[in-house]
């Protein structure tokens, strides 16, 4: 049932997208699907965000609104911020090493599966009845209870989900250690490589922490264990623990992925090759290294001994270090740059200055002092949704914009994505920046009503008209892409760039490149761009 | 550095992932079926037609691989990095015990059943350890091109390792009926939940023996192509060694006050 496929992806039959074992299709199926919840889980965000506008109850039941609260941030966060970068890594990966296509073609495929039905699973979750209402972070007791709905439902979420993150971790880590093109060595590697498999690297070691929490989660529920059940000597602080050892390292995940985005283009679009490519590359490793040893600043109000606290205080203040070389880096290699400030550019430079803003709120919530003043407050939500929200959507959309003329061939409509941007930076801003200083009010976060505090209920219509700006940017963006779909050829390398994934056709034929294998010479690097022009914009 | 023999040498596609795949979706819903929409008979539909599809699918599968890919010795890798994340999995339940076991050190002295017997223990690791040389030799054997050799090792690692498993289940019962059981106290829910997630690792490699099995004894497995016999071997010692861990830990550490 093997056989040979000619056609490039955008010509392929319904059948081949169905049984395909190629990674640039199978990327595109992530991206899509991911795309999709993006939207369903943002639009989920809105109808939180108008209900709040003003306190009583307007819209939605309280039960609704968990459940709401709850789909919103596990699907935004598991099917946006790390499934997208899926999407990259399928995509991209391979062809930026020079490779034929992954180590292992079919568990590729059976990855995506994996993926697809959890998709199916969070789709049952809309049904009423089913509604999951712990909160994305499923703690106990709240989540063994019935009024929480199917526990089953949201571990088997988690499992699943699992289980298409280690298929592709194990997947790709086989491919770049021995994939690669003859001649290019670990080192020389596009950085946004290093970002993705970091990425993976930390979900390959933290994932199955996640697993083995929600499955003792499932025991104490359905077969009565007692693992967080202190009744029979167990401890529910237990299941934090488990679930933020991953659950930390997992914000990773999503910006490390991010963090290679920014450097490619960065380095592009100001036409220098990135500074300090060697520090950046350890910056990029400790940040995933240490990200282990930083969980408990989730927990800071839970209870834990004492030099536990110091200790995971100490760790996440220490990890701004490596934070703060990649970001200084990155405005060295503006210095003096031919800097062109195209749609891929402005929102790299968009999602550094998020981040930036969420890195530096991040540095007080490290300490327990403020920490259990704020801890549970709007200001924390406002926080993680500069790191996690917008700088991760700013480099996964830079991203794409940067790629787009990879992917399809076509160079996207420049004015509608400048417009987007403007528009996404500008909502998110006056959102979460109001958000954060409504919880430094007080305002505390999940709950469906508020005291009609007059401060509070301004700040929260300003926060929704930002809101409204926000996703309207959001579907400019979207438009965008659908238009660009029908724009001028791109050609081969718009950007004048000499990394591999341009030295092939666009969209790239089935096998990638032409010739086999893709031999780089030994000083090869692919940020080197003396006579190269941008020739897209 | 990279290999140049690791090119693939044409573009795909494959049915049997999808077989594998739709097995999977059918998990989950036997899962919920049982435990959440209360049907116990569509559970057991589900979970039928669930073993079937993943069966038909690894098994095509192997068989496409074997007839048509191009062996690029990279499983080992693969299975080494997944064992890792395994590794971590245990760590959890590992955490789970030692909390439970600090915590109550007081009271840990009632919560021993008296019928627990650290020699049944023994025996077991003897059995599980015993089936780690056969396969071995297993492996040996077929790299030196002696197919007949191979599966009789092959088969006399699957029938110690489904002893293990018989043997298992049956010490979970005599204690269950003594008594001792998941939600008796935190040593029983972590008693059942390691061995459990040992036995389970146990019954995951005996499946991947029976297609090893299937694929040598059709005589689709070249002399060549031992990645999946390698990659079948280390995760068969990584849970012989587990067992150690976790034999020591439940019942060693366990059952001493």
């Amino acid at each position: 049932m093997q056989e040979a496929v000619a056609t490039p992806w955008f010509r392929a039959s319904f059948r081949e997208w169905f049984l395909t074992t190629d990674h640039k299709k199978i990327g595109i199926l992530y991206g899509l699907t991911s795309l999709l919840f993006f939207v369903v889980a943002g639009l989920m965000g809105m109808v939180i965000r108008l209900e709040l506008t003003q306190p009583g109850l307007q819209y939605v039941s309280p039960d609704l609104y968990n459940y709401l609260l709850t789909g919103h941030g596990a699907v935004l966060l598991l099917w946006w911020a790390i499934a997208f970068w899926a999407a990259f890594t399928n995509f991209l990966v391979p062809i930026l090493i020079g490779a034929r296509d992954v180590a292992f073609p079919r568990l590729n495929q059976l990855s995506y599966w994996f993926f697809f039905t959890a998709s199916v699973l969070v789709l049952i979750t809309l049904i009423p009845g089913q509604h999951i209402k712990m909160m994305w972070t499923g703690y106990p007791p709240f989540s063994v209870h019935p009024n929480a709905g199917p526990t089953a439902l949201y571990v088997l979420i988690v499992i699943l989900i699992a289980g298409s993150t280690l298929g592709t971790g194990v997947n790709f880590i086989t491919t770049v250690l021995k994939m690669r093109a003859p001649g290019m060595t670990l080192g020389s590697m596009n950085l946004v490589v290093h970002g993705l498999m970091a990425s993976i690297v930390v979900q390959l070691l933290g994932v199955p922490s996640f697993v083995g929490a929600v499955v003792m989660l499932f025991l104490d529920r359905y077969l009565g264990t007692g693992f967080f059940d202190p009744a029979k000597g167990g401890d529910p602080v237990l299941y934090q623990h488990l679930f933020w050892f991953y659950s930390h390292p997992a914000v990773y995940v999503m910006i490390l992925p991010g963090f290679g985005v920014f450097s490619e283009v960065l380095s592009t679009m100001s036409r220098k090759p990135i500074f300090g490519q060697k520090s950046m590359l350890y910056a990029l490793w400790s940040i995933a290294g240490l990200g282990f040893f930083i969980w408990a600043h989730h927990m800071f109000s839970s209870g834990m001994p004492y030099w536990l606290r110091v200790f995971m205080s100490f760790t996440t203040v220490l990890i701004a270090v490596p934070t703060g070389i990649k970001i200084f880096n990155w405005v060295a290699t503006l210095h003096k740059g031919a800097i062109h400030f195209n749609t891929p550019m402005l929102f790299t430079l968009g999602g550094i200055f998020m981040f930036l803003i969420g890195g530096l709120t991040g540095i007080p919530l490290a300490l327990p002092a403020f920490n259990i003043h704020v801890h549970d407050s709007q200001f924390v939500v406002g926080h993680f949704h500069y790191v996690l929200g917008m700088a991760m959507t700013f480099a996964a959309f830079s991203g794409v914009y940067y790629w787009y003329p990879k992917v399809t061939g076509r160079m996207f409509p420049e004015t509608l994505g400048k417009i987007s941007f403007w528009m996404m930076m500008i909502g998110s801003n006056v959102l979460y920046f109001t958000q954060m200083v409504v919880g430094l009010m007080g305002m505390p976060r999940r709950y469906v009503d508020y005291p009609p505090i007059e401060a509070w209920i301004n700040l929260n219509v300003i926060e929704t008209v930002g809101a409204f700006i926000l996703a309207a940017g959001i579907l400019v963006t979207l438009i965008a892409w659908a238009r660009g779909l029908k724009g001028p050829r791109a050609g081969r390398d718009p950007w004048g760039s000499p990394s591999l994934e341009w030295e092939t056709a666009s969209p790239p034929p089935p096998q990638n490149f032409d010739t086999f294998p893709v031999a780089v010479p030994a000083d090869w690097t692919p940020y080197r761009f003396d006579g190269r022009t941008i020739s897209g914009r | 550095m990279a290999h140049a023999a690791t090119y693939q040498s044409e573009h795909e596609t494959s049915v049997w992932p999808m077989f594998v795949g739709l097995g999977v979706l059918l998990t989950p819903l036997t899962v919920l079926a049982y435990f959440v929409w209360q049907m116990p008979m569509v559970s057991v539909v589900l979970g039928g037609g669930s073993l079937a599809l993943l069966a038909v699918g690894f098994a095509g599968w192997a068989k496409e691989f074997f007839q048509h890919g191009t062996e690029e010795g990279l499983g080992p890798i693969a299975v080494a990095a997944f064992i890792v994340s395994e590794v971590v999995i245990f760590g959890t339940v590992f955490v789970a015990f030692w909390l439970g076991r600090i915590n109550h050190a007081d009271q840990w002295a009632s919560f021993i059943p008296a019928d627990l017997d650290k020699m049944f223990a023994l025996w077991l690791t003897v059995i599980l350890w015993a089936s780690s040389a056969t396969i071995m030799l297993s492996q040996r054997a077929f790299e030196r091109d002696r197919r007949g050799l191979a599966m009789f090792w092959l088969f006399a690692t699957f029938a110690l390792g489904s002893l293990f498993v018989v043997l298992h289940i049956g010490e979970w019962s005599h204690l269950a009926a003594g008594g001792f059981t998941l939600g008796s106290n935190i040593y029983g829910t972590t008693f059942y939940g390691l061995t459990g997630v040992h036995t389970s690792h146990v019954i995951v490699g005996l499946a991947s023996h029976l297609l090893l099995f299937g694929v040598v004894a059709g005589g689709l497995m070249k002399f060549n192509q031992v990645t999946f016999y390698r990659g079948a071997a280390l995760y068969w010692h990584f849970v012989d060694i587990m067992w150690l861990l976790v034999a020591a830990n439940v019942y060693l550490i366990g059952s001493t006050s």
